[in-house]
């Protein structure tokens, strides 16, 4: 277990020094000058400049620039945004928890939905409601995500207006920014009407957090789907019954556990699409959240945030992957019997 | 009418075959396959089918409905755009160009993730894992970003994008063909091969790659349809193909505008994505299970 966890640290260390590394290209990378695009100045500011060409030791070589380069990342000093001129740290730190929040609520929200759905399809395999549940998810599956988005727009803003279109939530409130999460900043400030705050705020999630589900739902009843219809298949599986056992012991005994284990790796995998996903309704629904913010510094050229911005997205793809990779790893005896086996 | 059999000749349908014999029980994916040639139809030949040229601006004809609308006209079968531009000929040329990218794409992913992946399973040691390492870094970062970055890097385009979208599709082609050919490697043709003292090229080449086929046809329809999918997402966001381009992403941001007023400008080149998307799936999918079938058997 210990060798594991060394082994998993070692990874995520070594990922994340290239992934620093990859950050700090990309400032050379980039059209104009390094100096500018790893610390969001002007030429035109050319003292706070020149001190900043100290830090970095802009004259030094490289392998030197990319040890300042680190201990600036590590002071939190990420430079600022060309076009706000905000300290790039802090914008992270604000637009982050937007889309880590409205990505959790799709992703609870896929769950809620898409396993009972999954094993309600794998039980009636060829049967009418596996076909029905199927060929529903093959549409959901195939929708554009950015179409889907448009349409609920459409129709449930425009035409019914029952939704807002953007935004977090109604301008009327005024919510001090603590952990950033919406809900969670609503529940501790205390001066409004928290009931009249959180019921915009729902208002406001509905439309993004449904067109972002609607894709990652399917993809849990499909995963699910398959997993369970392999688990069943399996000879333990006949063993239980030939022990006399219900098909309800069996499943509740043997089947849900087994099927659930390899759900969980192919949910990482789709993990990324889960967050393109996102950062495309966000920058739809101008939810304020790391995608709309990055894909806004593209247009503006805004070479820092990109670069800084690439960095936490990425940070956090991987430990996020990481994380459930090692938690399988752990709990899962088959992995460890197979590692075993081949040391 | 069936031909009836006069002699007890048995018939053994080659591989192929049995295939296509599981596929076309699924009438679904066969009603599939059929929109997706219907799409390369117009993929090859939309010079030919489009009624107007797709950037024919018709100043007297702004935002005609299409036919089905009471006040529609049949000219413009699906109406015209804020521009007076006939939206059927738009879309005959988006398709091509969405469809057409992404086909192309997939086979320049194809090509490379195969030749990496046969270089990644055919060796060991430290060339593996570097090469897994490093693949496996990329498809964990979404493609969103790495277009950002090599938009950042290269200015927006359609073939900088067209870079960022096949970057992205190579590392499940490397996976699957390196999972493959490590299967493959342990069975004992391979091995009748190498006592016949067959190099490892002569190995991958001769004995491996003709079984690599199916899986491949069937990665390839899933990468299809995630290569359309970021395309016109790309052209949506203005990142990839701009704006006087037919694409079908960058037609659904020009009709937002007018989204209000006449809806059929994002209804009809989103519903040809979702025609599109649907088609591809349903072969990849009816194929998969026509190949599980067939083993089963």
């Amino acid at each position: 277990m210990t060798n594991v966890l060394l082994r998993y640290t070692n990874l995520v260390l070594v990922t994340l020094f290239i992934l620093s590394l990859l950050s700090f290209i990309l400032a050379y990378l980039f059209p104009g000058e390094a100096v500018e695009n790893l610390t969001g100045l002007r030429l035109n500011e050319l003292t706070a400049m020149q001190n900043s060409a100290l830090m970095y030791s802009a004259d030094d070589n490289i392998f030197v620039q990319y040890w300042h380069y680190i201990g600036e990342l590590f002071a939190g000093n990420w430079g600022v945004s060309f076009s706000s001129g905000l300290p790039l740290y802090e914008d992270v730190g604000h637009y982050l928890p937007a889309s880590i929040e409205l990505s959790a609520y799709a992703l609870f929200l896929s769950f809620f939905i898409g396993l009972p759905l999954g094993f309600i399809a794998a039980l009636r395999h060829h049967k009418l409601t596996d076909y029905s549940l199927l060929s529903v998810s093959l549409l959901g599956y195939s929708i554009p995500v950015f179409w889907l988005a448009l349409l609920l727009i459409l129709v449930f803003s425009l035409q019914l207006g029952w939704f807002p279109l953007s935004g977090r939530i109604s301008l009327l409130f005024e919510i001090p920014s603590i952990t950033d999460f919406i809900i969670i900043d609503i529940l501790l400030s205390d001066s409004i009407d928290k009931q009249a705050a959180l019921i915009s705020a729902f208002r406001h999630l509905i439309l993004p957090t449904l067109s972002i589900a609607v894709v990652t739902t399917t993809l849990i009843l499909r995963i699910t789907r398959r997993s369970v219809i392999e688990t069943l298949n399996s000879e333990f599986i006949l063993a239980a019954y030939a022990r006399g056992l219900t098909p309800r012991q069996v499943l509740m005994r043997h089947g849900i556990r087994n099927a659930l284990i390899p759900i969980l790796p192919l949910l990482a995998m789709q993990f990324p699409t889960l967050l393109t996903n996102a950062m495309i309704v966000e920058s739809i629904f101008s939810w304020p959240g790391i995608g709309n913010w990055l894909i806004q510094a593209i247009y503006q050229q805004d070479y820092p945030a990109i670069r800084a911005g690439m960095l936490a997205v990425s940070v956090l793809v991987v430990i996020f992957t990481m994380s459930i990779d090692l938690t399988i790893r752990l709990t899962d005896p088959r992995r460890r019997r197979a590692e075993r086996a081949t040391t | 009418m069936p031909q009836p059999s006069l002699y007890q000749e048995e018939h053994h349908p080659s591989p192929l075959q049995y295939t296509w014999m599981e596929f076309k029980k699924n009438h679904i994916a066969v009603a599939g396959f059929f929109c997706f040639t219907f799409f390369l139809i117009i993929t090859i030949f939309c010079p030919l089918l489009a009624p107007f040229d797709p950037n024919m601006q018709q100043i007297g004809d702004l935002l005609i409905p299409p036919s089905w609308y009471p006040n529609g006209g049949i000219s413009h079968l699906f109406g015209t755009d804020a521009l007076g531009r006939d939206l059927l000929s738009r879309i005959i040329y988006g398709c091509r160009m969405t469809f057409g990218i992404s086909i192309l794409l997939v086979i320049v992913a194809m090509l490379l993730g195969v030749g990496l992946g046969a270089l990644a399973g055919m060796s060991k040691g430290f060339r593996s894992s570097f090469i897994n390492h490093t693949l496996d870094s990329i498809q964990a970062i979404p493609t969103l970003l790495i277009a950002i970055i090599i938009i950042a890097i290269l200015g927006p385009g359609l073939v900088n994008s067209m870079w960022a979208i096949a970057l992205s599709l190579i590392p499940q082609f490397v996976h699957q063909t390196r999972d493959f050919i490590r299967r493959e490697l342990s069975k004992e043709y391979i091995m009748a091969a190498k006592l016949d003292g067959a190099s490892k090229r002569h190995i991958f080449i001769h004995s491996i790659l003709p079984n690599m086929g199916e899986m491949l046809v069937v990665q390839a329809t899933l990468a299809l349809s995630v290569s359309i999918l970021d395309i016109s997402a790309l052209g949506f966001l203005k990142l990839g193909a701009q704006a006087p381009s037919s694409e079908l992403g960058a037609m659904l941001l020009e009709g937002i505008e007018v989204a209000y007023i006449a809806p059929w400008t994002i209804a009809v080149p989103g519903g040809a994505l979702f025609v599109m998307i649907i088609s591809i799936n349903l072969v990849g999918d009816g194929l998969r299970s026509a190949l599980r079938n067939r083993l089963l058997h």
